[in-house]
């Protein structure tokens, strides 16, 4: 299908980058694109029904400008801001990094600048989107039903967009000129993380700092404005004047947005394209030292040695994993800390939410050492048994969870036995049960497809995600004494991996079959 | 089958279809200690036919047997005697050469002494000593096609399949390929390959096989071919290949 717009023209090129982006999200196949369509247009009417009733409920009703008002629009506007750039940023380095047809786009008659623009341009749609689209649908009621000037929380998302990827690319080429080529894209790739999870780090400043508290920083921040005991700062109701279509804020918010994404495009523009051809090649690091380690023994041993060595090479599963471990910091703060005064319900809480984390992060391992495993022939070249090398790769994936829940857990052991016990158990089992659907559900994939690796099959992942749950609440109940609770959500979860189980023959089946569609 | 142990590969009436004949009861022979080339045009069946053999697509029907092990009934014991190199590079960009040939070896169960002796062994012959620490990521074509012959050597395997193992390398590089492959043979292994490239089978074949639309078009030495297509002694198996196929295509 031809693009609808003047050849090699700035909305062509953008235009373009759209189908690639989208086909990166819809998959190869056309029924996967349908499939897709379908997913989006259900969730879609049920935001829609959810916007219809925030309508029905504000008709006739204004937001009122108060303090209170404006920190909370200030404050929500500040997570969606790092949740942007988390993601900006991240794709700023990729965009250095990933050839694609950067190449191609460099050694055509195209300005090198007009291809950062464009590029740039994605990354504010790509960061935008998954915002702007529901706040349209759930605005989108409300504008026909009295509050069109509400129109103007668009705009200030749109603004966000802009300044969040202004910033990205500032940071990106920053990070560049400080670091050097080879490291930028690790980095960048663990400061996104660090960003994506500043907000709850943040709201979670209390408990890491080792106050009693039960509500979060922003709570907190929320509280005090509301009873004025702080007031806000000067110019922080722009956010809120400008959501609700007051015309100067929002040319305000626009501006700044605008600027520093027309700064950030426009002045890095041909250093971008020097520092895209700088990044040829310059993952190559310096060859090792010192005396070669002994070979590993047996298939077993050396596909484990090779599954680690790649796990631990892949700078965006790292970052992926340590998005995750940030989130599990406070908990197991609270855990640790709670353990010998609280009473041990009130760590049943937390004892889920590691365990389900740990099935969290294994099913990511998983994915990463057994579908996107890079060359799949070689290993159905070689001898040993399919299972051999299934067992050697969830071995792999299992490692390092247990190496990222060995301390707290033991800290927790320490001060709560039972309740260190049965987080061990229940974290080990989720782990356990969310690298087995791995292995029985695998699916060749390609490392780079990592962000898109639930698009498999909506049901296994919606069931591991219910497994998952099911440990969680079956740890929490042993945690907080209620023994015999906690065998019922287990009986389910066990039924539910009886129904996943796969033999090697029918995950041999799987995989021809899967690779006889892709022929 | 009963194929004798003379006989490193035997393949009777080997059938695959995907959207249409990829192979039709194809029948081939490679003897112990020859360097088979199989030859023909694209989309012949040549890549098909050898992944068939190397056990990664399961043939609609036909038999194949390895050193007289049958490779449908008995997998495992067929892929220990044989190695598969395709084209494109079996390696992973991540890690060094000799990471990767210590994954190769473990697949194959070598004993870890052996094969760290082998794969320094390898490496220096090929050329990348110097690189045997880097990560493979920023490595050339070329170099990376050396690290995954290095990996299909490691076993010393009996049977040796190549798909275009020429592809990418330079000019030095080829000579070296070459040699390596020529030495093979006359230390007694055997190695099938494909190529494009009709001088290197003209030059390194024993025997060559011509195949296209799946069938097997011709089979024998240079000279048993050219009288097959009733061509003077003096023609180069281009002549000879190219009134094959032509004369198949009609």
């Amino acid at each position: 299908m031809s693009l609808p717009f003047k050849p090699a023209s700035t909305p062509w090129l953008l235009a373009h980058e759209m189908r690639l982006a989208w086909r990166g999200v819809s998959g190869e196949k056309k029924a996967t694109g349908v499939g897709t369509i379908i997913t989006f247009a259900i969730l879609g009417a049920v935001v829609l029904a959810g916007g219809v009733f925030l309508a029905l409920a504000t008709r006739g009703h204004e937001v009122p400008i108060t303090p209170f008002t404006v920190i909370i629009v200030d404050l929500v506007l500040a997570v969606i801001l790092t949740l942007m750039l988390a993601n900006t940023l991240a794709a700023a380095a990729n965009a250095l990094y990933e050839r694609g047809d950067l190449d191609l786009l460099f050694s055509s008659p195209l300005s090198p600048r007009k291809v950062l623009f464009v590029r740039a341009m994605g990354l504010a749609v790509g960061a935008g989107f998954w915002f702007v689209l529901p706040a349209v649908l759930v605005l989108t009621p409300s504008l026909f039903m009295g509050h069109p000037h509400w129109a103007g929380v668009f705009g200030v998302l749109v603004a966000a967009a802009l300044g969040a990827s202004g910033i990205g690319l500032l940071l990106a080429m920053a990070l560049f000129a400080l670091i050097g080529p080879r490291r930028t894209r690790t980095v960048a790739q663990v400061l996104a993380a660090l960003i994506g999870a500043a907000f709850f780090l943040a709201s979670q400043y209390r408990t890491l700092m080792g106050e009693d508290a039960s509500e979060s920083l922003f709570a907190r921040i929320a509280l005090d404005v509301r009873d004025g005991r702080i007031q806000p700062p000067p110019f922080a109701d722009l956010p809120l004047r400008a959501a609700v279509g007051e015309p100067i804020p929002l040319l305000i918010l626009m501006a700044i947005g605008l600027g520093l994404f027309l700064f950030a495009a426009r002045v890095l523009g041909k250093r971008f394209a020097d520092a895209a051809a700088a990044t040829q090649g310059a993952e190559t690091r310096k060859a090792a030292k010192g005396p070669v380690g002994a070979f590993a023994a047996g298939a077993f041993q050396a596909t484990l040695r090779k599954e680690l060595r790649l796990v631990s090479r892949d700078a965006a599963l790292l970052s992926q994993v340590l998005l995750r471990v940030l989130y599990m910091v406070p908990i197991a703060f609270v855990m640790v800390r709670g353990a010998e005064s609280l009473p041990a319900w009130a760590l049943a809480g937390p004892a889920a939410a590691v365990t389900f984390l740990a099935g969290q992060v294994t099913g990511s391992l998983i994915w990463i050492t057994v579908s996107a495993e890079d060359t799949p022939d070689l290993l159905a070249i070689s001898p040993p048994p399919m299972r051999v090398l299934n067992r050697a790769k969830l071995a792999a994936a299992l490692i390092p969870v247990a190496g990222l829940l060995i301390v707290p857990i033991a800290a927790l052991t320490w001060y709560a036995p039972l309740a260190g016990l049965w987080t061990a158990l229940g974290a080990a089992l989720c782990a356990w049960t969310a690298g087995l659907i791995g292995v029985w559900h695998q699916k060749p994939g390609k490392r780079a497809d990592f962000k898109q690796r639930r698009g498999g099959s909506f049901l296994v992942g919606f069931a591991e995600l219910v497994i998952a749950s099911l440990i969680g609440g079956a740890t929490a109940m042993a945690v907080a004494g209620l023994l015999v609770w906690a065998v019922i959500p287990l009986i389910v979860a066990g039924a539910l991996m009886m129904a996943l189980r796969r033999t090697d023959e029918q995950i041999a089946a799987a995989l021809r079959a899967a690779s006889a569609a892709s022929n | 089958m009963g194929a004798a142990l003379t006989e490193a590969l035997v393949v009777r009436g080997l059938n695959k279809t995907f959207a249409k004949p990829a192979v039709s009861d194809l029948d081939l022979t490679v003897r112990a200690g020859e360097l088979y080339a199989l030859l023909g045009p694209n989309g012949a069946g040549k890549t098909t036919t050898l992944r068939m053999v190397a056990g990664l697509t399961q043939p609609d029907a036909g038999e194949i047997a390895i050193f007289g092990v049958d490779a449908r009934k008995d997998p495992a014991g067929a892929k220990a005697l044989l190695a598969w190199a395709p084209d494109e590079a079996m390696i992973y960009d991540k890690l060094t050469p000799l990471e990767y040939l210590e994954f190769v070896a473990g697949l194959w169960n070598i004993n870890p002494r052996t094969a760290k002796a082998k794969a320094e062994e390898l490496l220096a012959t090929l050329g990348l000593a110097s690189e045997a620490r880097r990560r493979c990521e920023g490595f050339s074509r070329g170099m990376k096609q050396k690290v995954a012959l290095a990996g299909a050597l490691i076993h010393d395997p009996k049977l040796l399949i190549l798909d275009e193992p020429l592809t990418g390398l330079d000019a030095a590089a080829a000579r070296l390929v070459k040699d390596m492959l020529q030495a093979r043979v006359d230390a007694g292994g055997t190695v099938i390959l494909t190529t494009h490239i009709l001088d290197v089978a003209e030059r390194m074949a024993d025997r060559i096989g011509i195949i296209a639309g799946g069938r097997l078009l011709a089979e024998g030495t240079l000279d048993e071919l050219r009288s097959r297509a009733g061509e003077a002694s003096g023609r180069t198996l281009e002549d000879v290949f190219l009134q094959l196929t032509a004369e198949a295509a009609a």
